[in-house]
């Protein structure tokens, strides 16, 4: 570092300043800095870098970011109300909705808890949102009529924004009465392309290890991963490669060393893996790969 | 800690809640806190939709992961630790695409922008916005935390999960590197211009 009749340069002021320069050098500086005015100068300066920072004006949570989180955080509340309906099991247990049932019935602390479900599912009907595909599955799912009675109870001042989810506001929700539980098999709980969500995940597919790549990834419910609300561009080539068929899983991955969306649809006749390049919107069709899935998976 | 006194229910109740099963705990936990988790998501990512689905990722994780919360720390550095990592990796994954998002400038500026504060104020912060993203997002983590937030080194160095030494490190090469970029919202810029730091180190 700068000899004792040398200038201090910002990076060793800043550490100086910071107390990271001590002992025989701390003193070196010290000492320059008392007899030289430029240097004095730059110290007083990186002294006005933290204050301006500390100066400047926090951002505001912009509405539609807030009123998606408590979109995100209904479907979530609804999800630990009924973990199996947002993930998709490998293998459903024969006997698997009464265990549910009654699994339901020990676990919850309080009626309390099933009012905000039939507010996220109340959202749903309102014309769909983000992050609330977990519980926008099938027609058995939780829509009724007190659901909607619930969320119009709700409905706080927040504005709603085109493809944005209604806020389910908190709190004050009535009791609603608990809504009527499919208990559909994981499997044919899809998501709709109009609302679903994306699961992050660090698998690298490559076309020769997608089958069992797949797999893997589908044996795992989409809980365990990070979820997040799909970006305008994402949804529109999810939309359009989907085709009106039901989703799967979306996941964004990469393939063959690039980042990738994996779109998995089921039409009925079997499942559909889509790999969609990073450039696909609901206006390019940017698919770099389509499989047919064996059945089994 | 830069919060002044707690409201009640304390955090560590509602998080308690939480994982007893009250299903609006969270949620008030939450929003209270969620503007400034949102400024340092913003100003770690610098992009607004990475940081909106970075703020969300790390709300679904800490929902998810309330109950490894121990309290060895404030409910709200455990808070603040989530969403540093879900940006950081937001960052990761956005590093490992091609650059392809021109409109996010724009956007980010709308945002910024748009919540009508005196007009010098709003030129600094645009200011200030884009000289951080000269740094990299270590460096402009700890300089966001410690910095603008106001947070501790000691709690600085919980939310980075890292040592304070390295907070402090990060924090001083930030400052030296932010240094030429902001000197002239100081109104005295003849210093840093004379004497520009040789290289900014790497951490």
């Amino acid at each position: 570092m700068s000899a004792p009749v040398t200038h201090v340069d910002a990076d060793a002021l800043a550490e100086f300043r910071a107390g990271l320069v001590t002992g025989r050098r701390g003193a070196r500086i010290a000492a320059h800095l008392a007899g030289c005015d430029r240097c004095a100068a730059l110290d007083s300066e990186l002294a006005g870098v933290s204050a301006l920072l500390a100066s400047v004006p926090a951002p505001v949570l912009p509405d539609r970011v807030a009123q998606r989180l408590d979109a995100a955080l209904a479907a979530e509340v609804a999800r630990r109300d009924d973990p199996e309906r947002a993930g998709r099991e490998p293998s459903p247990e024969p006997g698997e909705p009464a265990r549910r049932a009654r699994h339901r019935g020990f676990r919850l602390p309080s009626l309390r808890v099933l009012a905000p479900v039939a507010a996220a599912a109340a959202v749903v009907l309102a014309g769909g949102g983000y992050g609330l595909s977990l519980i926008a599955q099938g027609p058995g799912s939780q829509a009724t009529a007190s659901a909607g009675s619930a969320a119009s109870a709700e409905s706080n001042a927040a504005k709603p924004v085109a493809g944005t989810a209604e806020p389910t506001g908190r709190a004050a929700a009535p009791l609603a009465s608990a809504p009527p539980h499919s208990g559909a098999s994981a499997r044919s709980e899809l998501m709709s392309p109009a609302n679903f969500t994306v699961v992050a995940s660090d698998t690298d597919f490559t076309k020769a290890t997608l089958d069992q790549d797949l797999a893997a990834e589908l044996r795992v419910s989409p809980a365990a991963g990070t979820q997040h609300a799909p970006s305008t561009q994402v949804r529109g080539c999810v939309q359009q490669v989907a085709d009106g068929a039901g989703l799967v899983r979306v996941l964004s991955a990469h393939y063959e060393g690039h980042p990738a969306t994996v779109i998995v649809t089921s039409t009925g006749h079997g499942e559909e893996a889509w790999v969609a390049g990073p450039d696909c919107s609901g206006t390019n069709r940017d698919v770099l790969f389509h499989t047919s899935l064996p059945p089994g998976i | 800690m830069p919060d002044l006194g707690q409201p009640w229910p304390s955090d560590q109740e509602l998080l308690r809640r939480h994982v007893a099963g009250d299903a609006e705990a969270f949620g008030e936990l939450f929003r209270r806190h969620r503007d400034r988790l949102w400024a340092v998501a913003l100003r770690t990512v610098c992009d607004p939709e990475e940081a909106a689905d970075a703020l969300q990722d790390a709300m679904v994780s800490a929902f998810r992961r309330a109950a490894d919360f121990r309290g060895e720390s404030a409910v709200t550095t455990w808070l603040h630790r989530i969403v540093v990592n879900a940006s950081l990796d937001r960052l990761r994954r956005r590093a490992a695409r091609p650059a392809s998002s021109t409109g996010d400038e724009q956007a980010f500026e709308a945002l910024v922008a748009q919540d009508g504060d005196p007009a010098r104020a709003a030129d600094t912060r645009l200011d200030v916005d884009a000289a951080l993203r000269i740094l990299p997002p270590q460096q402009r983590a700890a300089l966001v935390v410690v910095d603008m937030l106001g947070f501790s080194v000691a709690d600085a160095a919980a939310i980075l999960d890292t040592s304070p030494g390295t907070v402090k490190s990060r924090c001083a090469r930030a400052r030296a590197r932010l240094l030429p970029h902001v000197a002239h919202l100081q109104g005295n810029r003849s210093a840093a211009e004379s004497v520009q730091p040789a290289q900014g180190g790497d951490t």
